[in-house]
């Protein structure tokens, strides 16, 4: 495959075409250096067989504190050196982000002002940032050109300039957020010249690449596909050996790394039109949601790139590259694009990792899950949901002999709810490969003579509907959105339909979409989907419920659900006027926090996922592991 | 006023306190990877050196599947044992004793950080974290309680003087108390003796590690003010049950759950002082044990009269001694006009802790850079005294002002106005917001102390600076309201003259609004603080017709890291303010506002009376420009850098002015 082929780049040669870009990992310590988890993290996916590891960005001036475990370059010699030995004996190119946020940062940590080309607001904090004096503008050039030096000289194959998402060399080229009448708003570019050229004279012969923002999605001002190849042969043309073609600016973060509600691919017009004007020596690399290495392998093949940037599809498998290499394309773990838990520009801090696989971040912390186990044992998983079969994979990768039985379908919730479908395929393929027998279909008393059969027994048997707390009078239904989507129960279909979510998450925002204008969304809340900012899908989804003609009821609780001849009366309270309205609709689904199954009467049973507490896909599969490992 | 109460010592079992002042537990963000920090020492050490006469620490967890934020204390390792010899030593040395909160948040809490299931008494999802927690087995109970016994021990070790129990707004033991979140059919739940079994097993265990030679407290929720939650009577029984056990000291009060009702926790000030005296009041009346009563202690007058009415034994004062660490030693001394007076605004200190940040002060740039300065109000003086002209009496002027006259340079204030404030005295004119104002009362007071002379309706111009010829000058003009692109030129379409800034209307420069006037008013709100609200309310109180209009999600965003957004929208509702969301302002001709629905692409348009905008000013830089390209020596700060919040400027103007 062109894409397991070795690329060469400036005086360097990447083993692979595979680019592990930068971002946020939140592995760093409150001195904003790197530490031994970022070195576990990035040795991790280069014995994966990466071609390019992109660190996580260091700031290069200390106007500059994005958020708290951002990186400072002036600390992170060390680091950079740290992460270079442990990767390069690998093969793998290893690459400093050089960054500068500028009025995309925040003034939480360093408590001085933000600097910017312009006095325009950061679009979420609203914070006013500072128009940047001379000598601001001169530190930060000098920054660049200071940082790249400490990159080079702790032996990184070279460094990359962020012009992308979160980026003052971006904020400087856009007309949305440069309105400055010196020199440096007369020609946008000549910032991104100026860092480029103290760059290159910088690093010698190492690698200087950039991250271009190709697309800032607001054309009245912004950078477009149109004015991008443009930029990019200007830029370029002053020695850069590298380009990711990214897109997103100042009113669209989300749409940089976006969750799977986006098209997969979305930058590769404009990459192709990049690499037809670029030099020949610069590699091109394209970026947005290429999660599969096919799509990867056609768009080198069909001239849009060089390479290409699999970030989250490394997070999910480390061993992405290894797997292509091997032919095993089939058993790569996908990456489901959920950004639940990767997206982790968030106040709260978390670690990066994975849903798929919750020991991404963690390398330094979680055992090795598949070391053979001393004896074999026969092993009994009860539940064939995302805990279940995580549970039996290990459990049979370590030499057991699992069988798995499920009372309905195999995948449980995570099959018919979220983007969870690939992910849950994944695991019966690896189930099935591994040897697993996978039972569905099989009622409890059925299973429950199997137990004398077996040495260990794992219960998965996941969640089941939560109680409510309003009235229900009787006479009327009200569904339970897990049993909607199983196709257990119908929906009418005409009339309105009242969607209780008091939890705000993706499952509700799902079927709300799903029906409509005949949707009724009725949140606590102040926003729908209040709890879907972690992944970046808050207000596109507010977005989209908008357009498709959603109707929600903010600030509400619902007192109580009657029979009424049209379907049913739906009782709602203001939570703070205490005002009491009725709405009356076709059907009632609840959407509430959900209740585990019953403990399995059996002794001395291992449990995971929903059944010890409904939850998530992360812990499901994260507590499928430490049964499997404690059999 | 002679304080009759307020200095006289108390004992809490084995421990003395010498004043009812009680810097009481309250997080601060500043443990890194579990564990104490030095900035906690210095933190909690300038509150002892300032007199307080008790304190007690922010929680420290005792167990591992209790990780609710990132920056929690894990007393369960004894790894932190060394971070509170620290801590203690660092108080003891003012001879302040101070006791050591312990605490599991049970399902007040996610699994983001442990990776670990989330235990509660019931599988019912906290309504913040919106996890559903772990029913906890008997044999988790028993881990519970050990944990509690360990962190105890691992106290004792530490040097601490005493141990009170978080039962109260985040607590697995409130857990159980409280009927919202116990369901169990077992002996922990039902009836209130079962509720606060865990409770009592609690005490026990911790009373059997530490003996006597430590008092113990226990922190009770007065009122849960939740549906279905404990409200008073049953605290009066749950304080009968634990004076009863024998193990006890004192009881502790507080008001609220921490994840569903903060607002009412830590108030900002729209609640009024004392709002949460009922509880002591109606404790101590049921049990002889010492009762701490907590809730916007401000002023020590007002604590005393607590005192003096029998309402509790011993006051807690936290955002008081936040903002002042003196707060104690000035009242004793007899200075009540000398202490910096906490605005109850929650900007910084309760703002910054649900966003995972270091606690900090909007007016004391030192709270929790304590480590980093000195510990006392001495800073080095500067060898070379300077004269140093401030333009501007606004926050980051005056903060400017006070911290180079702090080093010993001679400091004047120019004022073009005939009142400091700048735009605080607006802010502070709205209602329910006078508290605000106490910034610039403090640093006026401040800078009286430190002799700093104040020209007030003095204008600065170049000239001037040529004329005093001072060493430095430091810019702090401020910023001013700007008329947006969207807005028609009012000297082309008059009725844009009806467009006019929130300023405007609290100088009375606008005339809109007065009874009966029956205005209809549009207030574009895009800073998503109090301006716009605040300004909203203004109007619907003079008898307008008022829709606020945001670009944004919400409403006044940022209301809701202040607390202050739940009790807006109850009066908002109240007021009949009508909020609408995500339109963008297009433009203003003919009398017609135009608005973008952005989601939809769809236009909307309105024909108010009035057009109100809360939008980010400009900042007034001529000065400071001009005196740069002259060669002076200047400095800017606040607004006139970049239009921000009062803390920046105060930030801004301390670095500024002391670092001449």
């Amino acid at each position: 495959m062109r894409l397991a082929e070795s690329l060469s780049i400036g005086a360097c040669t990447a083993p692979s075409r595979m680019m592990f870009g930068p971002h946020v990992t939140n592995l760093g310590d409150d001195d904003r250096s790197f530490t031994d988890r970022h070195v576990a993290y990035y040795e991790r996916r280069a014995r994966g067989g990466c071609g390019i590891v992109v660190v996580e960005g260091a700031s290069v001036h200390a106007s500059d504190w994005p958020y708290e475990r951002a990186p400072l370059a002036d600390r992170c010699a060390d680091g950079w050196k740290r992460i270079v030995s442990a990767c390069q004996p690998h093969g793998s190119l290893v690459i400093a982000s050089l960054d500068h946020a500028g009025g995309q940062g925040s003034s939480a940590y360093s408590q001085l002002p933000l600097w910017a080309p312009s006095r325009v607001p950061e679009v979420n904090t609203r914070e006013v940032p500072k128009w940047m004096e001379e000598a601001d503008v001169a530190a930060v050039v000098d920054g660049f050109g200071r940082a790249a030096r400490s990159a080079v000289a702790s032996g990184l194959d070279g460094v990359e300039i962020n012009a992308g998402q979160h980026s003052l060399v971006r904020q400087f080229m856009s007309g949305l957020t440069n309105h400055r009448g010196d020199r440096w708003g007369a020609d946008r570019l000549e910032f991104a010249r100026d860092v480029i050229r103290v760059v290159r004279a910088s690093v010698g012969s190492a690698l200087v690449g950039l991250r271009l923002s190709c697309d800032e999605l607001a054309p009245w001002a912004g950078i477009t596909p149109e004015m991008a190849p443009g930029i990019a042969a200007d830029l370029c043309s002053l020695g850069v050996d590298y380009v990711v073609v990214v897109r997103g600016a100042i009113f669209s973060s989300e749409k940089t790394r976006p969750d799977f509600h986006e098209s997969t691919g979305f930058n590769i017009d404009v990459c192709r039109a990049v690499r037809a004007v670029v030099p020949a020596s610069t590699a091109v690399f394209l970026q947005g949601s290429v999660v599969d290495a096919g799509q990867a392998e056609w768009a080198i093949g069909d001239g849009v790139c060089d390479g290409v940037e699999m970030t989250r599809a490394q997070i999910a498998d480390a061993d992405l590259m290894a797997k292509v290499r091997r032919g095993d394309v089939d058993r790569v773990r996908p990456c489901i694009r959920c950004n639940q838990t990767c997206q982790v520009r968030d106040a709260r801090n978390p670690i990066v990792s994975c849903v798929g696989d919750p020991s991404s971040g963690h390398e330094t912390r979680d055992p090795q899950w598949d070391v053979a186990a001393s004896t074999s044992r026969r092993v009994l998983v009860v539940g064939a949901g995302p805990a279940g079969l995580e549970a039996a994979r290990v459990a049979a990768t370590r030499g057991h002999a699992v069988t798995v039985v499920e009372s309905g379908v195999v995948g449980g919730v995570a099959a018919v709810a979220g983007p969870g479908g690939p992910l849950v395929e994944w695991l019966v393929r690896e189930c099935e490969r591994a040897g697993v027998q996978i039972r569905a279909g099989v009622a409890s008393d059925e299973w429950s003579r199997l137990v004398p059969q077996h040495d260990a027994v794992i219960q998965a048997t996941g969640s089941r509907r939560g109680d409510v707390d309003y009235t229900v009078v009787d006479g009327v239904a009200v569904h339970d959105i897990a049993d909607v989507r199983r196709g257990v129960s119908a929906l009418p279909n005409s009339g309105r339909v009242a969607i209780i979510d008091p939890i705000g998450g993706p499952i509700a925002v799902a079927l709300a979409e799903q029906l409509g204008d005949r949707a009724v969304l009725i949140t606590p809340d102040n926003i729908a989907g209040n709890e879907l900012s972690r992944t970046g899908d808050l207000a596109p989804a507010n977005v989209r419920l908008a357009q498709r003609g959603v109707t929600v009821e903010k600030r509400s609780v619902v007192r109580a659900v009657e029979p009424h001849a049209d379907g049913a009366s739906v009782r709602l309270q203001d939570r703070f006027s205490g005002e009491l309205r009725t709405i009356v609709v076709a059907a009632v689904v609840d959407a509430g926090f959900r209740l585990p199954t019953e403990p399995l009467p059996v002794e001395r049973v291992l449990s995971a996922g929903d059944c010890v507490a409904p939850r998530t896909l992360y812990e499901a599969v994260l507590e499928g592991r430490r049964a499997a490992r404690a059999v | 006023m002679a304080y009759k109460y307020l200095w006289t010592p108390l004992q809490l079992g084995p421990v003395a306190t010498r004043n009812r002042i009680v810097f009481s537990a309250h997080l601060t963000n500043y443990a890194r990877n579990g564990l104490p920090t030095e900035q906690h020492a210095a933190y909690y050490a300038a509150r002892a050196a300032g007199g307080a006469g008790l304190i007690i620490t922010e929680e420290h967890s005792t167990h591992p599947t209790d990780w609710p934020y990132e920056k929690l204390i894990h007393g369960f390792h004894r790894d932190v044992i060394p971070g509170y010899k620290r801590i203690t030593d660092a108080v003891h040395r003012h001879r302040v004793p101070i006791f050591a909160q312990i605490n599991h948040n049970g399902g007040q809490a996610s699994s983001m950080f442990s990776r670990l299931p989330v235990w509660a008494p019931s599988p019912v999802a906290d309504p913040l974290f919106r996890e559903v927690p772990k029913a906890v087995t008997h044999a988790e109970i028993d881990e519970i309680v050990a944990g509690y016994a360990t962190v105890a021990e691992h106290c004792a070790e530490g040097g601490f003087d005493g141990i009170e129990l978080q039962c109260s707004h985040s607590s697995i033991v409130r857990g159980f108390l409280s009927p919202a979140t116990n369901k169990r059919t077992d002996e922990y739940g039902g009836s209130l003796t079962n509720r606060a079994r865990l409770l009592l097993e609690i005490v026990a265990a911790v009373r059997g590690v530490i003996g006597n030679r430590l008092a113990l407290g226990v922190r009770l929720c007065g009122d849960e003010l939740i549906e279905n939650g404990t409200t008073i009577d049953e605290a009066v029984e749950v304080s009968r049950l634990v004076e009863a056990s024998g193990h006890v000291d004192y009881i502790n009060t507080s008001i609220g759950v921490a994840t569903a009702s903060l607002f009412m926790i830590e108030a900002s000030m729209h609640i009024p002082p004392g709002y949460a005296m009922f509880i002591p009041s109606a404790i101590r009346k049921a049990v002889d044990l010492p009762v701490v009563g907590v809730g916007r202690f401000k002023d020590p007058l007002q604590a005393e009269r607590a005192l003096a009415e029998g309402h509790c034994d011993l006051v807690g004062v936290v955002r008081g001694q936040i903002a002042d660490p003196d707060f104690a030693a000035k009242a004793r001394a007899g200075a009540t006009d000398e202490i910096r007076l906490c605005l109850s605004c929650n900007q910084e200190c309760v703002g910054r802790m649900g966003l995972n940040r270091w606690l900090g002060c909007i007016e004391n740039p030192r709270t929790g850079r304590e480590h980093e300065w000195a510990v006392t109000d001495h800073v080095a003086l500067t060898a070379k005294p300077k004269d140093v002209m401030v333009v501007g009496a606004g926050p980051a002027g005056l903060q400017a002002a006070i911290a180079a006259a702090r080093r010993g340079h001679r400091v004047t204030v120019y004022e073009k106005e005939n009142v400091a404030g700048g735009q605080v005295r607006w802010a502070a004119s709205v209602p329910n917001r006078a508290e605000f104002g106490d910034v610039i009362r403090n640093q006026l007071n401040e800078c009286r102390r430190l002799g700093v002379a104040i020209n007030f309706g003095t204008g600065v111009w170049p000239g001037l600076v040529d004329e005093k010829r001072p060493d430095h000058v430091i810019v702090a003009t401020g910023a001013e309201p700007q008329r947006p692109w969207w807005v028609a030129d009012p000297d082309a379409d008059e009725s844009a003259r009806r467009v006019v800034d929130v300023r405007a209307i609290l100088d009375g420069s606008a005339p809109l609004g007065g009874p009966q006037s029956g205005d209809s008013v549009v207030v574009v709100d895009e800073i998503g603080f109090h301006h716009a609200t605040s300004v909203a309310e203004l109007l619907a109180d003079r008898g307008c017709a008022v829709e606020i209009a945001t670009p944004g999600m919400v409403v006044g965003q940022d209301l809701g890291i202040t607390l202050d957004m739940e009790n807006w929208w109850i009066r908002a509702s109240a007021k009949g303010i009508v909020q609408s969301t995500d339109l963008v302002p297009m433009g203003f001709a003919d009398g017609e506002l135009t608005l973008l629905h952005h989601p939809t692409g769809a236009n909307q348009t309105r024909r108010p009376d009035w057009v109100v905008l809360a939008v980010p000013p400009s900042p007034v830089e001529w000065l400071y420009n001009d005196l740069k390209s002259s060669g002076v020596s200047v400095e800017r700060v606040g607004d006139c850098v970049a239009p921000r919040r009062a803390h920046a400027a105060v930030v801004d103007g301390e670095r500024a002015g002391s670092s001449i």
